[in-house]
């Protein structure tokens, strides 16, 4: 909370600020609110009683954007430098083999049935721009064919939990439970929005080029991949 | 201290030839039982919990077990009850499908201490290192899944209605979580109302007939399982409300042909027969080898069910 607050100058990240800070204040204030439009958080104070009633050797109070705006520079960034392979490659690869391309360039837990999320590195031009929807994509040609072979999540509002997936030092059991765990993968989107995405022109976007380090998920083999950056760099206007 | 070494105590220190008499009513029973597995869930009237009950079973006789199946009907108490008779039965494992995530937490603990290992399935506890498994849905991606088609078949504006499950456990507000972390991304989408029916249909319908009555201007309403999709769905049918987009959770054959009649519009599919079959899979293997599974926590992801692929669902699987 302190990592959006510090930021909060555009009016998009005031609003993220002021829903989270309501959510807090709804979760104090508890079940009075419990019919509200937000509450979602009602469920929050069940992580707080959890780690009270289990003492003093439980970790202070659950803070997953403190969490993923600590370990961002020094863990996340590098991890994906580290196993992103060249988008093509990768792509091969994993309609080949998608255990071979998961081994080799992305991470799954050991038990469960989740697909590989596999981490790129792409080049290419802007040849879609899909920014009236909230949920912005662009769709780059990375082979120069002049069609989208990639689809890259543009933000503000990011599908998914495809970064918190992608890294192998992150396990469900560390978790409370799964809404822990969910808000630790919101976290990392909303990152992702207010430092990398936010910033980014939504409009002339066609023609221009882009770079991008991601992750996408095999959930659907087959399909374009949707990529959601953690590192994206646009070129000038055509 | 396992019960089982208790009993053997007690009798050597009785006399010698009661001990004897003991280790021999042992060997007979394991030269002529199979070893018992005990899966505990929810009552049956939910075909979501019968058919993780029946995948269990199916999967246990598959490896030679007997099979002790009970319910517990969502109340905390008979499922501490339930896990006593488990024990006492001598139950080498057992897969539940638990009544609250938090009174859970020491009845899975009890029989930990008697020796019998928990595989949990469907609903999490809010402690690890109590059962040997956890291994639930992933319904955050899953609601997410349902919530983007739901935005997407409404238009991405209107008035809607969202059914909430139980609240004792996790999975209601892990839903909730993820729907509205989609549909609140939409400004034009206005919750009206968000009721919870606790999983169940009747409920949901009598809910449902009161919200229709103070917002008769309503799209849409998701709701947080399928049965509490099928309880509004009828609701609205009575109220001759044909135009209101309904979606689920969980994938029934209830709700599969209601959207191949044009009723419901959606749900997710938990792959929940797998997950009980995989939860006795790796109970096997540790009543068989101690091999523990390699994560506690374990998550399977769902899938959307709409009118282009509803005709490949059965009893919570998709067949190819």
């Amino acid at each position: 909370m302190e990592v959006s607050r510090a930021r909060g100058s555009d009016s998009r990240a005031r609003l993220s600020l002021k829903k989270k800070n309501l959510m807090r204040w709804v979760s104090v204030l508890a079940t009075v609110m419990a019919g509200a439009p937000l509450c979602s958080c009602r469920f929050i104070p069940t992580a707080d009683v959890q780690s009270l009633a289990a003492g003093p050797s439980q970790e202070k109070a659950f803070d997953p954007d403190k969490m993923v705006a600590s370990d961002w520079a020094g863990k996340v960034i590098p991890y994906f430098e580290k196993k992103a392979g060249p988008f093509a490659e990768v792509r091969d690869l994993a309609a080949k083999s998608p255990e071979e391309a998961g081994a080799r360039f992305g991470y799954r837990p050991k038990s469960g049935e989740v697909p590989w999320t596999l981490m790129v590195k792409l080049e290419g031009i802007v040849v879609e721009a899909n920014t009236e929807s909230r949920a912005a994509t662009i769709g780059v040609d990375t082979t120069g064919k002049g069609k989208a072979d990639a689809t890259v999540q543009i933000g503000p509002a990011l599908r998914g939990t495809t970064i918190r997936d992608a890294l192998d030092f992150v396990s469900f059991n560390d978790f409370t439970n799964q809404i822990d765990f969910a808000r630790y993968g919101k976290a990392f989107n909303l990152y992702v929005d207010h430092e990398v995405l936010e910033k980014l022109p939504r409009d002339a976007l066609i023609g221009r080029k882009v770079a991008v380090t991601g992750a996408y998920s095999l959930s659907s083999p087959g399909e374009t991949p949707l990529v959601t950056p953690v590192e994206i760099t646009l070129g000038p206007k055509p | 201290m396992p019960q089982k070494d208790r009993e053997v105590t007690v009798n050597l220190r009785h006399t010698m030839a009661g001990a004897l008499f003991a280790s021999a009513a042992l060997l007979i029973s394991s030269a002529h039982a199979a070893d018992l597995i005990a899966i505990i869930t929810p009552s049956h009237d939910n075909p979501f919990f019968k058919a993780e009950a029946d995948g269990a079973e199916a999967k246990a006789k598959e490896l030679g077990y007997d099979v002790l199946s009970l319910v517990h009907d969502d109340d905390a108490n008979k499922q501490s009850e339930l896990i006593d008779t488990a024990i006492a039965r001598g139950a080498k494992a057992i897969i539940l499908d638990n009544a609250g995530a938090d009174a859970t937490v020491a009845a899975v603990k009890k029989a930990k201490d008697a020796g019998v290992p928990s595989f949990l399935i469907d609903r999490e506890i809010n402690a690890s290192g109590v059962a040997l498994a956890q291994i639930v849905s992933n319904n955050y991606q899953g609601a997410q899944l349902g919530a983007q088609k739901f935005v997407k078949l409404m238009g991405e504006k209107g008035n809607f209605v969202e059914l909430v499950g139980k609240e004792s456990d996790t999975n209601a507000g892990i839903r909730s979580k993820g729907y509205h972390d989609v549909i609140d991304d939409y400004p034009d989408m206005k919750m009206v109302s968000r009721q919870s029916a606790n999983w169940s249909q009747p409920e949901a319908f009598s809910k449902m007939e009161s919200i229709l009555q103070a917002n008769p201007n309503i799209k849409g309403v998701i709701s947080g399982n399928d049965t509490m999709a099928m309880g509004a769905e009828a609701a609205l049918k009575a109220a001759g409300r044909k135009d209101v987009i309904v979606v689920g959770f969980d994938g029934s054959n209830d709700v599969r042909d209601s959207i191949m009649q044009g009723g419901i519009k959606a749900t997710v599919l938990q792959p929940a027969y797998q997950g009980a079959q995989l939860a006795v899979e790796q109970a096997d293997a540790y009543v068989k080898t101690k091999t523990a599974p390699k994560s506690e926590k374990q998550l399977m992801d769902c899938v959307l069910i709409d009118d282009s692929n509803a005709g490949k669902l059965e009893t919570f699987q998709l067949k190819p």
